[in-house]
């Protein structure tokens, strides 16, 4: 069976299964994704084959994605990388009976407040693709080559803490491993610690 | 909603207990309304060099709400203390105190609720002769329930250096009970094996054994933290199977942990030396599910060494409790032939290409009905109440004949019967029709992995290992016909032989009680009273139309009795033995005692989805080995134990009717019959498929060796 096949299986069958988190590791074909976003309109992974995809996990009731938005690390980081040609898709696993959870207008609205550039915000309330791509924190990052692969995983910056004054000294994981793939290189470090709160994850 | 990081709480000047004389300090708290924190401050001995001397966080929570430990688990960070002190002092990392697991969802962090106390040691310098010592901190922590808060704050204070402070003593002295203990007797390492850390410790202390251990590596990004540890202990020594985290971003030569249980204050410090190769980052720890569902567990094997475990297989039959009644059939053939080489011979190679022909015949037919889209197996045949029904008639009636009770030269027209008797080879290739018929349900073992293969072949070839089985079942008889050491062995024909014969009925109906249960687990307790009602009324016109004993009257009057009795039996019977008429009735897999459920792959996804393991029985009540391994292993009271303690979803697919899911699944695993059993490991590379003859040791080894 080949990979993606098999990786798609694995999904699904995730997918269907309720509370466990995925095995969506680097080195594996990133599970297959569709949500609506917060337009209402359906967006795939598989509308962007050919190209390098950024997930970023997003909730702005969370202090350190606040960290990474109100020092607007996170907006530059999305835009250095859509001007690339990177599709960029900013992810709310936060279940809807959350207290922190926003509605799709809410959530653009504050992702505009922001100015945000993410190719789209998507929605994701019952945690199907949060769980499948395995996401524990908010922000946590994912990469994907254009070959479907996870090439990074894990933390945005390589300083855990809410200080924005942090931000300064840290390395940009996201920035460093798309700079690599893009130059077609290896990424160096595919594989972080993401920090951060919780995915609010709904009980399903 | 809005952060309240900095919420500076006034420095209050309070007065602190200092024994014997009191002196004037000050102490910090900062209270954020989710944290009480304080700085505390224990000096024993006063502040002077060589001497003890501990500061320390506590932290007091509000209800739910926690922070965490040094390894934050999947989410959240440990606190941080950043000190300020004089030149020359120094302080030591926090002594963290032995944490607890604290579920989010489907998510696992280690942290503290309630109150709890971080405590540094300070180092004097030599030269320290002030009066006082300032300290000062500045902690972070994030304290979350379901909404994390990152908060900080300030503390400072002085304490007097020639006075003792001893007014927390309790508390420092419950962090220093609460901090994981180094135990002398403990011996722990850990291995890197099929994507989980193997950890294994000896000489924990006797009040632990038995209980179930909590693992708290202190580094993150190892290990999966959700994942609750396969462990089981052997005597002092625990061992267990933490699963690898698919997110593993680190690759320790040494990994430090601390191991406890839910009742224990204080954990056990665990040095761990790492054996094994890491898997190489990047590369996933953990096989997809899917992968691992289709994946054959047996090893592909070359056409050659098919052959020759068909071969093995095949000789192996003979020992399978379904071809006892055959083999006695056999045994009379050869004392009636003993003393005759040339017929024994001649009769061996009639028996053996009975077999064969048998074999190939069945293989072929259900090569063809799988080509025309049935969904069937090995021993589809015995799937058909109507075959085992069938079957049980036979048996019933060699067994009458061998009693005695009739003969079938009265019964059989005379042009079949003298040809019988002229042609005693074609009895013998009857036979050895009969054996297969029996016989091949019992999936011995070296023939799952060639049955399996055989159907994936293209049809002459599949044919040829058909071939080879029926070859292999039939060489033991044809060795020995052809070995006259052995037929001179056998004494003399005489009266032995009639009693032998009386003898060797019984094993016959000894076998029709089997078919029997197998057709009542076919079509219920109604369809096996209908087909003994039968049996009944084809006893009874065997004897009406075979009893030697009978006068030509009565066997007339007998005859139309029997000839009634056994149309009006048959009529009633037939209906109900058609597996669609009760196929609503329960069947063995519904109402199966032990919390055994029916399979279905729908269930198994679920349960291994949930992160727990499965079991599955492949099974059949016409498969003796299957039987066997029910009320021996699977009825085990350790196994059924360990099944709980792992608590391991137990499912039965019962293949004893035709079930086409059943039949795609055995072909999924690379088997084309039962027993398989198969047990699931959420995250693992691929359901192990364990052997055929199911030991206890077996089941429990792999169920120790589970996630």
């Amino acid at each position: 069976m080949n990979p993606f096949v098999a990786t798609t299986l694995a999904a699904a069958l995730c997918l269907t299964g309720g509370a466990a988190l995925a095995n969506a590791a680097v080195g594996q074909m990133a599970p297959p994704l569709s949500a609506t976003d917060t337009s209402g309109k359906t967006v795939s992974l598989a509308d962007y084959k050919g190209k390098h995809v950024v997930l970023e996990w997003v909730n702005p009731g969370c202090p350190y994605v606040r960290k990474h938005y109100d020092s607007a690390n996170m907006q530059g980081t999305q835009k250095g990388a859509v001007d690339k040609g990177v599709v960029w898709l900013a992810i709310n696993s936060t279940a809807a009976d959350a207290y922190d959870y926003r509605k799709p207008a809410e959530l653009a609205q504050w992702m505009k407040e922001k100015q945000a550039a993410p190719t789209a915000t998507l929605m994701d309330a019952d945690g199907k693709i949060g769980r499948a791509y395995g996401a524990r924190t908010t922000p946590q990052m994912v990469l994907i080559d254009p070959q479907g692969k996870i090439v990074y995983t894990g933390a945005i910056d390589s300083k855990p803490s809410a200080r924005t004054g942090d931000i300064a000294s840290a390395t940009n994981y996201v920035k460093q491993a798309l700079g690599e793939s893009l130059a077609g290189k290896p990424v160096s470090v595919a594989a972080t610690q993401p920090y951060g709160c919780s995915v609010k994850y709904s009980s399903m | 909603m809005r952060p309240s990081i900095t919420h500076f709480a006034a420095l209050l000047a309070a007065l602190c207990i200092t024994l014997p004389a009191p002196a004037a300090t000050e102490r910090a708290v900062v209270d954020t309304g989710q944290v009480r924190a304080e700085l505390l401050a224990h000096a024993p001995e006063g502040v002077a060099p060589g001497k003890p001397l501990w500061v320390g966080l506590q932290l007091a929570h509000a209800p739910h709400w926690h922070t965490y430990w040094k390894n934050p688990g999947d989410s959240g960070l440990p606190t941080l203390l950043d000190w300020k002190l004089p030149a020359g002092f120094s302080a030591s990392d926090i002594a963290w105190p032995t944490p607890s697991r604290l579920p989010v969802g489907p998510l696992m962090n280690f942290g503290y609720e309630g109150t709890v106390l971080l405590p540094v040691a300070l180092t004097v310098p030599a030269g320290f002769r002030a009066d006082t010592l300032d300290i000062q901190l500045q902690a972070d922590w994030l304290v979350c329930k379901d909404v994390c808060i990152p908060e900080s704050g300030n503390f400072s204070l002085k304490l007097p250096a020639r006075a003792v402070t001893v007014a927390h003593a309790a508390a420092f002295d419950n962090a220093r009970a609460m901090s994981p203990q180094t135990v002398a007797t403990v011996r722990a390492s850990a291995e890197v094996s099929d994507g989980a850390l193997i950890v294994r410790v000896a000489g924990l202390p006797a009040a632990w054994h038995g209980r179930e251990l909590q693992f708290f590596p202190e580094l993150a990004g190892v290990t999966d933290n959700a994942a609750k540890p396969a462990a089981r202990w052997e005597g002092a020594a625990w061992d267990a199977r933490v699963p690898l985290s698919p997110q593993r971003s680190e690759s320790p030569q040494q990994l430090a942990a601390v191991l406890s249980h839910a009742g224990a204050t204080a954990g056990v410090q665990l040095a761990l030396p790492v054996s094994g190769a890491w898997p190489a980052l990047g590369s996933p720890a953990t096989a997809a599910l899917a992968d691992a569902v289709v994946t054959p567990a047996a090893p592909p094997i070359g056409f050659a060494l098919a052959l020759l475990l068909a071969l093995v297989g095949g000789a192996l039959l003979n020992l399978m409790p379904c071809v006892f009644p055959v083999l006695s059939l056999k045994v009379m053939g050869f004392a009636s032939q003993a003393h005759d080489r040339r017929s024994l011979l001649a009769g061996g190679l009639a028996y053996t290409a009975g077999v064969v022909l048998s074999f190939v015949a069945l293989a072929g037919l259900l090569l063809a009905l799988r080509a025309g889209g049935e969904q069937l197996g090995w021993g589809f045949q015995l799937q058909s109440p109507g075959v085992i029904a069938a079957l049980a008639a036979l048996f019933t009636l060699i067994g009458l004949n061998l009693a005695g009770v009739f003969e079938f030269g009265s019964i059989l027209p005379s042009a079949l019967a003298s040809a019988r008797a002229r042609h005693p080879l074609v009895d013998s290739a009857l036979t050895g029709v009969l054996a297969v018929a029996v016989a091949s349900p019992c999936t011995a073992p070296f023939m799952g992995a060639s049955l399996g293969l055989a159907f994936t072949l293209p049809a002459a070839q599949a044919l040829a290992i058909f071939g080879a089985l029926g070859l292999g079942m039939a060489l033991p008889y044809l060795a020995a016909s052809a070995w006259p050491a052995l037929a001179r062995a056998l004494p003399r024909p005489g009266l032995w032989m009639a009693h032998f014969k009386t003898v060797m009925a019984f094993p016959m109906f000894a076998t029709v009680v089997w078919l029997v249960w197998i057709l009542g687990q076919q079509v219920g307790i109604d369809g096996a009273a209908a087909l003994l009602a039968a049996l009944v009324a084809l006893a009874f016109a065997a004897w009406a139309f075979g009893s030697p004993l009978l006068g030509r009257r009565a066997r007339a009057g007998f005859g139309t009795a029997a000839l009634v009795l056994l149309s009006a039996t048959l009529l009633w019977a037939v209906p109900s033995l058609r597996s669609e008429a009760v196929a609503s009735t329960a069947g063995p897999a519904q109402v199966a005692p032990g919390g055994w459920q029916a399979w279905s792959s729908e269930r198994v996804a679920e349960a291994v989805s949930q992160g727990r393991p499965v079991f599955v029985d492949f099974t059949a009540a016409w498969c003796v080995t299957c039987q066997l391994n029910k009320r021996t292993t699977l009825a085990d009271a350790q196994v059924l134990a360990d099944f709980e303690a792992r608590q391991v979803v137990l499912l039965r697919a019962d293949w004893t009717r035709r079930d086409a899911a059943i039949s795609a699944e055995l072909a999924r695993l690379g088997r084309n019959g039962v027993p398989v059993y198969a047990l699931y490991t959420p995250g693992a590379a691929g359901p192990r498929v364990l052997s055929e003859i199911l030991s206890p040791r077996e089941v429990r080894d792999a169920l120790a060796a589970l996630p």
